[in-house]
Order: C-alpha cells, then sequence, then structure tokens
C-alpha cells in the first residue's frame, strides 16, 4: 500500500496550523483483516494521518532544519470508529517550534462528529537525506494554487 | 515541585519506571536518554516550566543530578 495518507489541504499558516481532507477508500487493504465484516481504520493509521497533516504545516516553512518527522506519539485517543468512505476532517495546530523539534495538537473529525485526537511531537530530517526527487505533492498543490 | 515529584516527572520524559532513577543516576544507564529523550526533554522543560535550555545546560546533562540542578536553579524545585 502507499503511504499518503492526506489527499488535500484546506487551509494552511505555516508553523502554526493546518486542515486538511482525506477520504478513505472502500478498498483499501487492510479492510480484509481490521475486521472481516466490521470494517474500521485503525488508529494508529488515524494517528499518521494527523501526523501527516501536522508535518506538512511545518514543512511549509521551508527551514533549514529540513523536513519534519514523526518522533514520538505523547498521547492519543480515539473515539468513534471511521468507516470505508468516511471523510476525515484533519486539523493540527503547532503548539512548539523550535530549530530542533516541534509539538503539534491535532484532531480529527467526520462530519461533526470528533474520532481521534493526538499530541505529537516531532524531528527534522536534513532534505539531502531524501532522494533528491522527493516531492510532497498533497503540500505542492497546495501551495501552487494558494500562490496563483 | 519536591524531588521525588522531580523524579518522577522525570522518569515520565524518559518512559523510566518509577523507582529506577536517582541523582546519581548516569545518563548511560537511562535507555530512554538518546537523542530523542534529550530532545523530549528539552520540549518538556520549556512546555511544563517554560525553561528554555542552553547549550551549555544540554551538554552539561550527565546525571539525572544535573537535571534536578537546573529545575533548582529555575526555581522548579524545593531545596
Amino acid at each position: 500500500m502507499r503511504f499518503l495518507l492526506v489527499d488535500r489541504i484546506l487551509s494552511l499558516v505555516p508553523g502554526e496550523r493546518i486542515e486538511a481532507e482525506r477520504t478513505i477508500p472502500h478498498d483499501e487493504d487492510y479492510f480484509r483483516d481490521h475486521f472481516p465484516g466490521f470494517p474500521v481504520v485503525p488508529g494508529v493509521l488515524l494517528t499518521e494521518s494527523m501526523g501527516q497533516t501536522a508535518a506538512k504545516c511545518l514543512d511549509a516553512q521551508a527551514l533549514p532544519r529540513g523536513k519534519a518527522m514523526l518522533a514520538r506519539i505523547l498521547s492519543a485517543s480515539f473515539r468513534q470508529w471511521v468507516r470505508p468512505g468516511d471523510v476525515l476532517r484533519l486539523r493540527a495546530t503547532i503548539v512548539a517550534n523550535e530549530d530542533r523539534f516541534a509539538t503539534a495538537e491535532c484532531d480529527a473529525t467526520v462530519g461533526t462528529v470528533a474520532v481521534a485526537q493526538a499530541k505529537l511531537f516531532f524531528s527534522f530530517v536534513p532534505l539531502a537525506d531524501f532522494a533528491p526527487d522527493f516531492r510532497d505533492r498533497v503540500l505542492d498543490e497546495f501551495l501552487s494554487g494558494a500562490a496563483r | 515541585m519536591d524531588r521525588q515529584e522531580a523524579l518522577t516527572w522525570i522518569g515520565e520524559v524518559f518512559e523510566e519506571a518509577p523507582g529506577r532513577i536517582g541523582p546519581t543516576t548516569a545518563r548511560e544507564e537511562v535507555p530512554g536518554w538518546d537523542s530523542l529523550g534529550t530532545l523530549s526533554l528539552i520540549a518538556a522543560f520549556d512546555e511544563r516550566f517554560n525553561i528554555q535550555l542552553s547549550e551549555g545546560d544540554i551538554e552539561g546533562m550527565k546525571h539525572i543530578g544535573d537535571i534536578l540542578e537546573i529545575l533548582q536553579r529555575h526555581g522548579a524545585l524545593a531545596s
């Protein structure tokens, strides 16, 4: 499976806050096991979706420190099942943003229902450590649209 | 915060079981006090006490007692 767990960015203030969205496909492979007859998105993937959202908010600053990488899950809770076809609304607020680390408070909703929240800790990896052609398509699309 | 509360807080930062660390415990003896643990400690100082550690503070932390000394220096630990 691919590991791109954010479809599009809806709003973004680099280094401060972000709102994004993901529609859960009906044909995700893990639904075969999680669980037969009762398909729900694993909490670990909800956490990763929130993490990717917050990381885009930090990466949008394009600072020399590099790309934000999830380093620690400070807290996480899952309040409602997330089902195939649900549209996840993902929000992150950056509450600490330093040269070497950042912390984000994140939440996910489906409609008006809160389904998950997490406080996540990030460290940074220099861009030189990634493939030269590595790009964040979702972030690039939003920034290019915002620039128009 | 008293000394026992401080040790509990430090243990939580390093994900160390309560009672496993004391002032003389060396960094090498705490598995969670690696590079990520150090970053977590820096963030925790800032978030919990609004204390911004200097590079000197960070370099000088070799034992749990060094962390306690920083807390005491900033008035966060009762002497």
